[in-house]
């Protein structure tokens, strides 16, 4: 236990110094938070175009909490970046588990998502007149981490499924999501889904969370806290099925040399 | 030409052989959703044809970043560049040649998207004005291919290429308009869309799916020419500068 909680340690560690040489905190501010301050904007005009502040606020709501679960998504990327320098097959043949060390790895993207969703929140929310109850709208900020978390295990899970077939990554990130976008009442709500739509995105990342987010900022507690559940529900579902399945994806890679040269 | 026909083939094959570079070509149809979901419950299903051409720009722009944009940075981290510059064809024609499949690329990807719009999610449009429509989408697709260009040069030379093609894709779609009108930007955001060529096509597109007359088209479309024009010269002084700096240094490739 002491030993798999050291290696999650140093793992965690070690994307933390991913990160840093991939942003420093001036691209960041003027890339990374741009690009998202900009996609919630884009989203929320949508709202101006239809002349509703409360399609402004569903929008701008909806795609900033997006921010959270897309990160959480990058999680797939986990794989490809290993074997890109070259550490999957030592991951994979050392004695700890990967889902372990691949799973803890990637954690600053719930960080990194977290801080992005929110800030892209409370920073456009009173440029487009959202109202921001105090002190409720902090309950928001445990919503969100929780939405990445959810997104990041569904990731996790679907880096473990291309685990063998490189070329697909990029794809899989992509399409998931703008499929989370489309299927999750990002931008409709949910009962505007054909029945069967609906009732598989209930088993997605973030559409129970966004609807608990939604019934913070309306006031409805209770409702919001039934949603959270919900959430952490499918959050813990997707980690299941990741830590079930991802030694059988490894052991797959193992047997046909796909873990390095996949394609 | 040779050179030129063989960058071409080459583009081409990459696009066969990495399903990853045909990204936009999945996703185009789920932001068509997305918008046609969105605007027909909010009401404004007269306004769909703005979700057809949305997805087609936001397609158009990755194919310019990912596959034009990264073309010679990419022949660099390969060590293949010294190779290409030393074959009897020309640098620059080759580099074009790959770059130019980006009007293949867009032209399919407005194809499938107006497709999927009209027959899978049976949006009812009508181009009213197929001249000005045509001459938009051309000059739109040339303009996207010099842009390209000049960020294949940009990006030899920016340290920051990578945070760039990362982060710019939605500063663009607002500054471009592609789906919401300039005029419901903000004020001081507006003057900052004259130099984005999506913004003057963005609005002959959708300005050729209204039956009223279209002011000032031939402005519009000679600003798109225009700006196509300067980011092909801003194109050819940085490759002109990346070319003189490496005879002076020895050097192509990555150190």
């Amino acid at each position: 236990m002491m030993s798999s909680l050291r290696v999650m340690r140093y793992s965690v560690l070690s994307g933390a110094y991913d990160y840093t040489s991939i942003y420093t905190w001036k691209s960041w501010l003027g890339g990374w938070l741009v690009r998202v301050m900009s996609q919630v904007t884009f989203f929320a005009l949508i709202g101006r175009l239809l002349g509703a502040n409360q399609q402004i606020w569903f929008l701008l709501v909806g795609n900033a909490i997006m921010i959270a679960a897309m990160e959480g998504v990058f999680a797939l990327n986990m794989v490809s970046w290993e074997r890109s320098t070259g550490t999957l097959p030592l991951i994979a043949a050392s004695p700890t588990s990967p889902v372990l060390v691949l799973a803890s790895h990637g954690v600053y993207l719930v960080v990194d998502g977290t801080v992005s969703a929110l800030g892209a929140l409370f920073l456009l929310g009173p440029v487009f007149g959202l109202p921001l109850p105090w002190p409720r709208v902090l309950l928001i900020i445990p919503l969100t981490i929780l939405i990445a978390a959810s997104a990041y295990s569904l990731g996790t899970f679907l880096g473990g499924v291309v685990l063998g077939f490189r070329g697909l990554n990029s794809v899989v990130v992509n399409v998931g999501i703008v499929a989370l976008m489309a299927l999750c009442g990002v931008n409709v709500p949910l009962d505007a889904y054909p029945g069967p739509i609906a009732w598989v995105s209930r088993f997605l990342p973030i559409t129970h969370g966004l609807i608990a987010v939604r019934d913070v900022l309306a006031g409805d507690l209770g409702a919001a806290g039934l949603q959270a559940l919900a959430e952490a529900g499918v959050a813990t579902g997707w980690l299941v099925l990741c830590v079930l399945t991802f030694g059988r994806f490894v052991q797959r890679g193992r047997r046909n040399g796909s873990l390095e040269f996949a394609t | 030409m040779r050179g030129f026909r063989s960058g071409f083939r080459l583009q081409l094959s990459f696009f066969r052989n990495y399903p990853d570079s045909l990204i936009p070509l999945l996703t185009a149809p789920l932001f068509t959703v997305v918008f046609t979901m969105v605007l027909r419950h909010g009401g404004r299903g007269d306004l769909s044809g703005y979700a057809m051409i949305a997805p087609f720009y936001m397609s158009l722009w990755w194919f310019a970043i990912f596959n034009g944009g990264w073309v010679i940075q990419t022949e660099r981290w390969e060590g293949t560049i010294e190779y290409l510059v030393a074959a009897p064809v020309g640098f620059v024609s080759v580099i074009v040649g790959r770059i130019s499949t980006m009007l293949l690329a867009g032209a399919v990807a407005f194809g499938e998207v107006w497709v999927f719009g009209r027959y899978v999610l049976r949006t009812n449009v009508t181009i009213h004005h197929p001249y000005v429509f045509t001459a938009s989408l051309v000059l739109t697709l040339i303009a996207m291919t010099t842009t390209s260009l000049f960020m294949a040069n940009l990006f030899v030379l920016s340290r920051t290429a990578v945070t760039f093609s990362n982060s710019a894709s939605y500063p663009v779609y607002l500054l471009g308009g592609i789906l919401v009108p300039i005029a419901l930007l903000p004020g001081w955001l507006q003057p900052a869309t004259n130099i984005v060529f999506l913004s003057w096509s963005s609005k002959l597109l959708r300005g050729s799916l209204s039956a009223g007359p279209i002011q000032g088209a031939a402005f519009d479309l000679s600003m798109i020419a225009l700006l196509a024009v300067v980011a092909l010269g801003l194109a050819t002084a940085f490759m002109s500068r990346i070319l003189r700096h490496a005879r002076s240094s020895g050097e192509l490739a990555l150190r």
